[in-house]
């Protein structure tokens, strides 16, 4: 039997996915004003850390399919991160 | 929304830090869940990580993302939606790259504490003068508050980054307008999802939105048989 929280994570994980597979293949392309107004000035980032995954890429895997496996397991990582972070918050607000 | 390193000075990294953990201090001290939020915590921290990953086209060739702040903020509350965010903000910083670590403290005030608190603020502000009673007046109001968030929050970015001179030599009077009338436009998208997600709720989980520090003030949800689902 599905409990009703139960139920709401899969809808809201399904949705989520579905977020995930329109980014990836649909609304992929990103330009925010804050990258034109850079370009514009010539300002340059400049990372001071590399990340493992760049730009929501695999190294050496650098298509969609690589972006959508990420995309799909971050978004479950973070509904454990999230999800882990509100029990802990839970318990100590009922340790008061 | 997410400004990288190499954008920012000095004299704007250090108070968006220090403001940033006094505000993430408070939120782990004060905040209280219940039962109901715990799981859509992560539900929602999940959902907005996944709706950053979609670039909307805006205005002249520029592209603009969902921040969530309103729906975090509430649904969660200040506390617990800024502490969502803000897991959301620094894994994609240090996992992805996206937004820089110097600037993460202004990125997480501005999508994580601006971006959740101004809504929730609105929202009490129009409940009391309105007294909330109908599904209509929820949904203006909810929209109204979403669409601040996102415009207040591009504010922010804006004064972080006129204040960041010689990096940004256009200053404020460019630098504000420039972000506040482009993401307007998303903030229109913003306040649809955020109304769509809460009309959800209210249909199939009134208990969790009862539950909610800032929605749960609405007099709708005083009458407990109502609500419970």
């Amino acid at each position: 039997m599905v409990s009703k929280n139960q139920k709401t994570i899969i809808i809201g994980l399904g949705i989520s996915l579905i977020f995930v597979l329109l980014g990836v293949f649909v609304f992929s392309y990103a330009m925010e004003t804050l990258d034109v107004k850079a370009e514009e000035l010539g300002a340059e980032e400049n990372p001071i850390y590399e990340p493992p995954l760049p730009d929501y890429t695999i190294p050496g895997w650098e298509d969609e399919w690589g972006t959508l496996l990420l995309g799909v397991a971050s978004t479950l990582l973070l509904f454990v991160a999230g999800l882990a972070a509100a029990m802990v918050l839970k318990k100590k607000s009922k340790s008061k | 929304m997410h400004i990288p390193d190499g954008f920012l000075t000095i004299n704007v990294i250090i108070p968006t830090f220090i403001i940033t953990l006094i505000f993430l201090a408070i939120s782990i001290k004060k905040v209280k869940l219940t039962d109901q939020q715990v799981p859509i915590m992560g539900l929602l921290t999940a959902l907005f990580f996944a709706a950053m990953m979609m670039n909307y086209p805006i205005v002249g060739g520029t592209t603009a993302h969902l921040l969530g702040g309103a729906t975090l903020g509430l649904i969660l509350g200040p506390f617990a939606g800024g502490i969502s965010m803000t897991i959301i903000l620094v894994l994609q910083a240090f996992l992805f790259g996206d937004g820089g670590l110097t600037a993460l403290g202004a990125n997480i005030l501005n999508m994580g504490v601006i971006g959740i608190v101004v809504p929730c603020a609105v929202f009490l502000v129009m409940n009391k003068a309105l007294k909330i009673k109908t599904t209509a007046a929820l949904f203006v109001t909810v929209f109204v508050a979403a669409f601040l968030s996102d415009v207040t929050a591009a504010v922010a970015a804006g004064v972080e980054l006129g204040l960041s001179q010689p990096v940004f030599q256009y200053g404020l009077s460019v630098a504000v307008p420039a972000m506040a009338i482009n993401h307007s436009i998303m903030g229109v998208a913003e306040a649809f999802v955020t109304v769509v997600i809460i009309g959800t709720l209210l249909k199939l989980r009134p208990d969790v939105l009862a539950k909610s520090p800032i929605l749960g003030k609405l007099s709708m949800f005083n009458k407990k048989d109502e609500v419970e689902a």
